[in-house]
């Protein structure tokens, strides 16, 4: 078990090594989710919708594009290099390489919603009071969540022509269910209610990340392998 | 030898064709019956009639994303190439179905419910259905690999039936929290007669049509197979 | 006793589009089936 993880680590590490080079994927992921957040704020008509009403459809729709939008970079750099062919050779097991890399993919998408957060914080003048750790905890579990089906997909629409496309494709319905459940959690938490309220929502998410992150993780070596 | 392949091709194809056309046959029959047999519902008039069709599309349409995920598990364990072509024939029936369900029931939806769209169980998870079967039908336009196409698709079809009993709980917990407005309550209750038969005989005409339109894809695959061996041969 | 509601254009709506896509789908297997079966052109 140890070993396992210590090479799902050692893969992980290396996709944020190159990503660090590079910073393509957080540059775009972030840039993207900025302005999608500027338009939000500027497609409201104020007399008629609260912030607070459609605060939290906004931060999860950003947060689900610019998940899709960091995503697809990833995996693209690596078909650039030809570098998942060498990865390949070596005698990894397929779930732990699924389980680096979708680490890798998780610190991405965190580093970009944790920046993304304070934009939307101040673009739609909120109080966040004592509500952060909630926030937190709701977005974890959801992109812990789709990010799972992200990640297998990605590795798949590498090979199509039209990777940007395919992956919005596939994963999108794969979305819905956390972001349903953290958009919900989320409109809670920022109307004051208290994070006990919000425990079915994580229950739910819950469920939805191990389903799907062992099920992803088993697939995972179809996609990848001969 | 590809010759063979294509006669064969020919005969899976023409059986499908003559399936479906029975099928067909059956549908029209239903719509007879739906709008000759039937008595008219008195509380939701006429219109009450297209659920002889809609409901029977949508569990042919269920019926269909099964059969994908049945195959696609068999297909990563098994590695035939049948089941891949069955996965690939399933889906696109799926969407036919699917293509019914999603226009009648908005159509039925304004009369009885007084609205286009609601986010009701059965409404919501047709759509994902077919949102699910585009994307696996694109994905596998996109891989001119059969190996890759078949064991990607696989591996979508798979996923797809996890996420099917998520996307009934996320629509029970979605209503629970917004209520629907239902200006006219369906009814329930007391199904007569002529109403039991006819939903029955349409639910074997839709399983009908079903395996019909995937005989007939299955043939046309077994074709295009033949055909591009010949072209390498 | 209330008037049954006089909703036949939405049934027959129904019937039509429904008829629509199963016709639909038909033709498009019958001409790639048609097209994939020819004797005459085959390639190589």
């Amino acid at each position: 078990m140890g070993e396992w993880l210590r090479r799902a680590l050692v893969v992980a590490a290396k996709d944020i090594r190159l990503e660090l080079r590079s910073k393509t994927s957080l540059l775009s992921g972030t840039v993207f989710a900025a302005l999608v957040l500027l338009i939000f704020n500027f497609a409201r008509d104020p007399t008629s919708l609260s912030t607070l009403d459609l605060a939290p459809s906004a931060l999860w729709v950003t947060y689900a594009f610019a998940a899709v939008v960091t995503l697809n970079r990833g995996f693209s750099v690596e078909r650039e290099n030809a570098a998942l062919d060498g990865l390949l050779l070596a005698p990894i097991p397929r779930g732990a390489l699924f389980f680096g890399k979708y680490l890798a993919n998780f610190a991405f998408v965190s580093v970009v919603e944790a920046i993304t957060l304070p934009l939307f914080v101040l673009f739609f003048d909120l109080d966040l009071g004592g509500k952060l750790p909630g926030i937190i905890a709701v977005a974890g579990l959801a992109t812990a969540g789709f990010l799972a089906a992200g990640t297998v997909f990605s590795a798949m629409v590498v090979r199509t022509r039209f990777a940007e496309l395919m992956l919005p494709v596939l994963v999108l319905p794969f979305m819905v269910p956390p972001i349903m459940a953290a958009a919900e959690a989320t409109a809670r938490l920022l109307g004051g209610r208290p994070l006990s309220e919000i425990l079915g929502w994580l229950r739910f998410l819950g469920f939805y990340d191990i389903a799907f992150i062992t099920l992803c993780g088993m697939t995972f070596a179809f996609v990848v392998d001969e | 030898m590809s010759n063979g392949e294509l006669e064969r091709a020919g005969r899976v194809v023409r059986r499908g064709g003559w399936i479906t056309g029975a099928a067909l046959a059956g549908v029209a029959g239903i719509y007879v019956m739906a709008l000759a047999y039937t008595p008219v519902e008195v509380r939701q008039g006429p219109a009450q009639k297209i659920f002889y069709i809609h409901a029977p599309a949508a569990w042919a349409a269920l019926l269909a994303f099964s059969l994908v995920g049945l195959a696609s598990i068999l297909y990563l364990w098994l590695e035939d190439p049948r089941l891949d072509r069955f996965a690939a024939a399933s889906a696109e029936a799926g969407v036919a179905f699917c293509g019914v369900v999603l226009t009648t029931g908005p159509i039925w939806g304004k009369p009885i419910w007084g609205t286009w769209w609601t986010w009701d169980a059965r409404l919501t998870l047709t759509l994902f259905l077919f949102f699910l079967f585009l994307g696996y039908l694109v994905l596998r336009q996109a891989l001119p690999d059969p190996s890759e196409r078949g064991r990607f698709s696989a591996v979508v079809g798979i996923l797809g039936m996890l996420l099917v009993p998520f996307i009934h709980v996320s629509v029970y917990l979605f209503r629970t929290l917004h209520p629907q407005p239902i200006l006219i309550k369906p009814s329930s209750p007391s199904l007569p007669p002529e109403m039991l038969r006819t939903l029955l005989v349409s639910f074997a005409v839709s399983t009908l049509l079903y395996v019909g339109f995937v005989t007939w894809r299955y043939g046309l695959t077994l074709a295009l197979e033949a055909r591009e061996h010949h072209a390498r041969g | 006793m209330a008037d049954v509601p006089q909703n036949q254009g939405y049934l027959v709506g129904a019937y039509v589009v429904a008829a629509v896509v199963y016709l639909a789908y038909t033709i498009s297997l019958w001409r790639r089936a048609r097209k994939a079966l020819r004797k005459e052109e085959l390639p190589g």
